[in-house]
């Protein structure tokens, strides 16, 4: 490791930074270690001093924050008033910040419902790779002024610039939940279901595949419609599974969020259903979880991961290394096309925020 | 024929190729006829290759260029570019791939949108974005405005529905972006096209995630004798945790119109209109509507109807849905505008347009997505009133700069185009504007792409009433 | 929409087309409901189109020969009527400027006669008889004729029916419950004198003492539509004459000319007659719409169920507003399940001559809208006019498939007499 962290705790610091350093690694809270671990020549750019919720209004469901404050504490914030961050984003307890959290672009389960970090991300301000603090967005619900920055810096990984400030949409919180859990069989019967419920009105803040069959359904809303939902939920695939409640659903769904699934590298991928049958041939004994009816897998991998590198290019899959040694979390089919080189160059031209220096003739 | 032209003979059939002046005059405008330009040419492609084709010609020769759908855009994103190419789309109309297991459905980029919910319903699913032009605007131009609707708070935007697309850059590159997974391991290259006005290429081929269509709606019409009380009605509803997928407001002028219009049975006496509407399973619907009719008793209704039937239902949208156009009914032309502020603040500026209206004596009617506090002040004026069409664009400036004082935007859904470009000022400082435009010139160095539009302070194109200062300077001029 | 057309100059009729143009915000609404957009995609082609290409003419910023191909094509259907939520008279507007432009048109001498031999013979039943007739021997030499000579002869009959003249007055059967004066058609009467027949009977049947008023002429629909204004005019003031006379009501059975009367206070506009014209088309009422408000005397049910379409004829359903009448007649017959014809909002093509001024437009539509009747699964289709029945009929047979194809009025004929469904056309 080359020079010591920097500590920002202004914007404005963040761009005296970027101005004086050849090549910068942002980091939030490092709850998600592959994608903070500085290459040869990057200097960690630690954005934990920059805190705080900034605004945020009830009445509005927007709330801006700075880049590095952390989820635990916007949740919390949110609870007092009965919201919550609708596309779930994992790892809060394990300190993960909201700058982080879209930089990598995280959604937990109950991204079912309403949509993921992208589909509720309002305005972003960042520093780009020549020190300017850029804003794009908004602070209201709606907007559609100028390029949408704030999608773009999703999964931006910190390439695009770094994150300082972002503004959020969120939701009432359903006021009860239930949980049902279901064993099938086999894949088949669990897929089945998964489709014929993703297909159906009945409105999941979660359903998820724990392979090999078990599916995880939430329901959530007024706690009076509830027990009638569940049982229709149960009529409609004609079993009646194990119902979660009460303390214990809360405390199953806390738990997922560490996403502790097992030893090794943490890997999420994006992928749709139809892809899992070939993938569960491939993925072997490595512990697993589909989520969102089969659009996000998270997965540990204690083997070498150019061996899953390889499986997900076979699949025509695309990975990213959440926890684990490496140097390139981006594993599967390459998504790099030449609009995102030229649009990387055009916000980071001297390639301070790239993984490896541009090469020259670039 | 200029030689540049003949060229293009060569890439396109007679029919598709359109140049004779009685051509072109029906290409000058969108639904925003304030402005308007004369085209070099439109062509029609059929496939992508054509599209690429042509755009490799405008980068060849120069030539900017503006892809078009429907040309309902209502800030003239549409508007053709004096002497540029408009390719327009709407005969790549079809619909390539539904696959009712996978929730998705493939299109061109000329097919309505109104007509993907249509071809999904058999199989109970939808497509949720709904602008009120839907039966007639393309996903190709939904796509590039990033559209919403009327029920947009609950499920999102364009840009929340659409999965991939295929996109010809402005150098005529093909890329795809997006796949048909929800989740995405890098950045949303998709996210950053959807809503780029046109800006940064043309989509061909664009994968859209339909959805499920509700159980049960329930929708509910609350009539009042403000707009403020109305106004107020929606903050109530938002404070006690209801999440409806749509609440809209229209004011007295609206309702006049759009009951002319379609007849919806509005109370014409209203001075606002709140429709709220419900959604989901029957017995959260249920125990919902409950609330809701705790919360609307309260608000001060003097009158309150609950849609019995889908019939009823969906005369309520029709009428809200027609009440743009339908304004066209009180006055020979208007200004419609889209700014937005935050819910609360949605009181406060209700007032401060009607002081507005009042000095500017001009009358202004009120249709808007109340829940996302996204206004559509739509202002009157006649253009043949000597100076009314200004003093209507003064007003229409006043509206946005008041919507981002109160800490909105000046565009939540019509986008800024042609006409709201001189007002992104307003919203972005220079350093914002700056890395949008280096996006864009990393994409197109020429700037042939919607040459123009969103960034301020380019050419203006023509405008309708009277010569343009370059035509009166005699730099260009018009057949 | 703004425009800079000088009223003062064109005088009343430039009011009717200036109006127009004011309402149109160019929204785009109308797209979808015009067939001649949905089958060509272009702007020129689109109402919103044709109505900017008709102000930049009458503004003087285009030459008139440049918008005249698009203006030509449009069916003059409506379609774009029902579907503007701005109210903009689309209807009024593309007639009045067909007149005020049609004097200053060039055509080819043979554009010419072919015009005028349309405008001598279609409006006068004798004269369109004796062409009909010819018509059948040129059926031999078809398949040598330029397409503009083809397309009529394919609308021909095979043989024409015997003509029938009509009774000045056909009582009530039982007691009298209204009296009204009837427009008899023109190209109806020689083409399918059965639509008057069964009208008759059936109002005769209801109760309905009917006048056919002596000196009625062709309502004067065809030359408007096609800027024959001047002509138009003559027509209409002769049946502002014959139907001078104190009736319930002023029905006719063919959409085309119902529509034709209701517009005859656009055509007067201006004139000294307005006001008249304005009284006699207040108490125009397409058949269907006065015996449903009559009230119909009980139908007995058919002898098996009966699948039926009913076509809306866009001079009916656009021009008149006139859906919910003839379908619930339809429903009144036990037995009769209606089933909608998918895309039923768009015109078959028939539009008045324009299956005989632009044969390509009005194939692809005829065909279009046979292949949507097909697949509504119907077993008769059921239409409240002259042109649309033909032009479906003659589609139908081109796919192979000869439906049954009757005038609503024809169905309940039918059934009142118990007569057979099943059969061809008669
Ligand atoms: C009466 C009325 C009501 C409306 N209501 C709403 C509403 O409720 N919500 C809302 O959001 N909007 C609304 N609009 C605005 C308008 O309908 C939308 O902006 C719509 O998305 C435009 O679609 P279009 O097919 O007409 O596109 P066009 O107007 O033809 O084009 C719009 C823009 O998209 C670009 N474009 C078109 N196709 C492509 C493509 N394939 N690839 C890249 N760029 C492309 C064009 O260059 C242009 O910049 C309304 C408009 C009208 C007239
Ligand atoms: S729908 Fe009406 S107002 Fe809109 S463009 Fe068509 S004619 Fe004009
Ligand atoms: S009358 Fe019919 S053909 Fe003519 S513009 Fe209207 S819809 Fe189109």
């Amino acid at each position: 490791m080359s020079a010591p962290p920097l500590q920002p705790t202004s914007a404005a610091e963040v761009q005296e930074a970027v101005r004086t350093h050849r090549r910068l690694l942002p980091r939030g809270g490092g709850s998600k270690p592959a994608l903070s671990w500085p290459h040869e020549g990057q200097t960690v750019l630690d954005l934990s001093g920059l805190s705080g919720v900034l605004e945020y209004d009830p009445g509005e469901y927007v709330f801006v924050a700075r880049a590095g404050t952390r989820l635990a504490e916007v949740e919390a914030l949110l609870a007092q008033h009965g919201q919550y961050l609708p596309f779930d984003p994992p790892l809060v307890a394990q300190g993960a910040t909201l700058g982080g959290t879209v930089a990598a672009g995280l959604s937990g389960p109950m991204r079912q419902r309403y949509g993921g970090v992208r589909d509720f991300i309002l305005g972003v301000q960042f520093v780009d790779g020549e020190g300017q603090l850029v804003r794009g967005g908004g602070k209201v619900v709606k907007n559609a002024a100028g390029f949408d920055l704030p999608k773009l810096m999703v999964g931006s990984l910190g390439r695009l610039g770094i994150l300082t400030e972002v503004a959020f949409k969120v939701f009432p919180a359903p006021k009860a939940t239930a949980t049902l859990l279901l064993d099938f069989p086999g894949l088949e019967g669990a897929l089945e279901a998964l489709y014929r419920l993703a297909g159906s009105p009945i409105e999941l803040y979660a359903l998820d595949l724990q392979p090999p069959g078990t599916l995880v359904l939430r329901l959530g809303g007024l706690p009076e419609a509830l027990p009638a939902r569940l049982e229709g939920l149960q009529a409609f695939l004609g079993r009646g599974g194990e119902p979660l409640s009460g303390e214990a659903e809360t405390a199953y769904w806390r738990s997922l969020n560490e996403l502790n699934l097992g030893e090794g590298a943490l890997v999420k991928v994006a992928l749709t259903a139809r892809r899992i049958p070939a993938l569960e041939q491939a993925l072997g004994q490595a512990p697993r979880r589909y989520l969102s009816a089969g659009n996000l897998l998270y997965l540990a991998w204690n083997a070498e991961l150019k061996a899953l590198d390889t499986i997900l290019q076979a699949q025509g899959l695309s990975g990213l290394v959440l926890k684990g040694a490496t140097h390139r979390p981006q594993i599967g089919i390459d998504l790099g096309q030449v609009m995102g080189h030229k649009v990387t160059k055009a916000l980071d031209p001297q390639g301070k925020f790239a993984q490896e220096p541009y090469a020259a003739q670039d | 024929m200029n030689p540049a032209l003949t060229e293009l003979e060569r890439l396109f059939p007679p029919g598709r190729l359109l140049h004779k002046p009685g051509e072109l005059v029906p290409y000058e405008s969108d639904a925003l006829t304030a402005f308007r330009a004369r085209p070099l040419a439109v062509v029609l492609p059929e496939s992508h290759a054509e599209v690429q084709a042509a755009v490799r010609w405008c980068a060849k020769h120069q030539i900017p260029y503006v892809a078009r759908g429907s040309g309902t855009s209502l800030s003239g994103g549409s508007l053709p570019i004096d002497g540029g190419l408009l390719i327009g789309l709407n005969r790549m109309n079809r619909l390539l791939r539904l696959d009712p297991v996978e929730r998705i459905a493939v299109v061109q980029p000329g097919f309505i949108n109104l007509q993907v919910s249509n071809a999904a319903a058999p199989y109970g699913l939808y497509y949720a974005p709904d602008p009120s032009s839907q039966p007639v605007s393309t996903i190709g131009g939904n796509l590039a405005f990033n559209s919403g609707g009327a029920h947009c708070l609950k499920y999102g935007m364009t840009s929340n529905h659409v999965l991939a697309a295929k996109v010809v850059l402005p150098d005529g590159e093909t890329v795809e972006l997006g796949s048909e997974s929800l989740e995405n391991t890098g950045p949303d290259w998709l996210g950053l096209f959807a809503g780029s006005e046109g800006l940064l290429g043309i989509a061909t081929e664009i994968t859209l995630r339909l959805l499920p269509k509700p159980e049960t709606y329930h929708t509910v019409l609350a009539a009042y004798d403000s707009l403020a009380k109305a106004g107020e009605a929606v903050a109530a509803v938002v404070a006690s945790g209801l999440l409806p997928g749509a609440m809209e407001i229209m004011d007295s002028l609206a309702i006049e119109a759009a009951e002319a219009a379609v007849k919806a049975g509005y109370p014409l006496e209203a001075r606002a209109l709140l429709i709220v509407e419900l959604e989901g399973e029957t017995p959260q619907v249920e125990a919902e509507a409950r609330y809701l009719e705790e919360v609307i008793q309260k608000s001060g209704a003097y009158e309150v109807r609950v849609a019995r039937s889908n019939e009823e239902r969906l005369k309520i949208w029709k009428g809200r849905k027609a009440a743009f156009s339908a304004v066209g009914r009180l006055s020979p032309d208007y200004i419609v505008q889209d700014g937005v502020v935050p819910r609360s603040r949605l009181g406060q500026a209700l007032q401060a347009i009607e002081e507005l209206s009042a000095r500017y004596s001009l009358r202004v009617a009120n249709v808007f997505h109340a829940g996302d506090g996204n206004l559509h002040p739509l202002i009157l004026y006649n253009g043949r009133l000597e100076g009314e069409l200004h003093r209507a664009e003064e007003l229409a400036g006043e509206i946005l700069k008041l919507c981002v004082a109160l800490g909105g935007s000046i565009t939540g859904e019509h986008g800024v185009g042609m006409e709201k470009k001189a007002y992104m000022t307003e919203m972005f400082r220079e350093a914002d504007l700056a890395a949008m435009q280096r996006i864009r010139l990393a994409l197109d160095p020429q700037e042939l792409a919607n040459r123009g539009k969103m960034f301020p302070g380019e050419t203006p194109a023509q405008s309708f009433h009277g010569a343009h200062p370059l035509e009166k300077a005699g730099v260009i001029s018009r057949e | 929409m703004q425009h800079k057309i000088d009223v003062e100059q064109l005088g009343p009729q430039g009011e009717i087309m200036a109006h127009a143009i004011e309402a149109c915000v160019h929204c785009g609404f109308c797209l979808p409901a015009c067939p001649t957009y949905q089958v060509l995609g272009e702007e020129m082609d689109s109402p919103r189109g044709r109505i900017f290409l008709m102000k930049e003419v009458l503004e003087g910023n285009l030459q008139m020969e440049e918008a005249q191909p698009y203006l030509d094509k449009c069916l003059g259907c409506q379609g774009c009527v029902t579907a503007c939520p701005s109210g903009v008279p689309y209807g009024e507007l593309i007639s009045t400027y067909r007149g005020w432009s049609e004097p200053q048109r060039h055509r080819s001498p043979f554009q010419k006669l072919f015009r005028i031999g349309l405008q001598e013979t279609l409006p006068y039943p004798a004269r369109f008889r004796a062409a009909a007739r010819l018509g059948r021997l040129g059926k031999l030499v078809q398949p040598l004729l330029p397409p503009m000579l083809k397309a009529p002869l394919e609308l021909l009959p095979e043989a024409l029916p015997q003509s029938e003249p009509l009774p000045e007055i056909i009582p009530a059967l039982g007691e009298r419950r209204a009296r009204v004066a009837f427009l008899a058609g023109c190209a109806q009467q020689v083409l399918q004198p059965g639509f008057n027949r069964a009208t008759l009977r059936v109002l005769a049947q209801n109760g309905v003492e009917v006048v056919i008023p002596k000196g009625q002429s062709c309502c004067g629909a065809l030359a408007l539509h096609t800027g024959e204004r001047g002509r138009a005019l003559q027509f209409a003031r002769t049946n502002l004459k014959a139907f001078a006379g104190d009736y319930d009501a002023i029905l006719t059975n063919a959409a085309g000319c119902g529509s034709g009367l209701k517009e005859y206070p656009v055509l007067f506009h201006g004139e000294p007659e307005q006001a008249q014209a304005a009284q006699l088309a207040a108490r125009v009422k397409d058949v269907s719409v006065f015996l449903l408000e009559l009230g119909l005397k009980e139908v007995p049910p058919l002898k098996r169920p009966l699948k039926v379409a009913y076509h809306d004829a866009c001079h009916l359903a656009h021009a008149q507003g006139v859906r919910a009448e003839p379908r619930q007649l339809l429903r009144s017959i036990p037995g009769v399940e209606l089933v909608e014809i998918p895309e039923g909002e768009l015109c078959c093509g028939s539009a008045g001559t324009y299956n005989l001024e632009q044969p390509a437009i009005a194939a692809t539509l005829g065909e279009r809208k046979a292949r949507h009747i097909l697949a509504s699964g119907a077993e008769v289709v059921v239409t409240g006019n002259i042109g649309c029945f033909t032009q479906i009929q003659t589609h139908l047979k081109k796919l192979g498939r000869e439906l049954l194809v009757l005038h609503t009025l024809e169905l309940l004929e039918r059934a009142y007499a118990q007569a057979a469904l099943q059969e061809g056309p008669s």
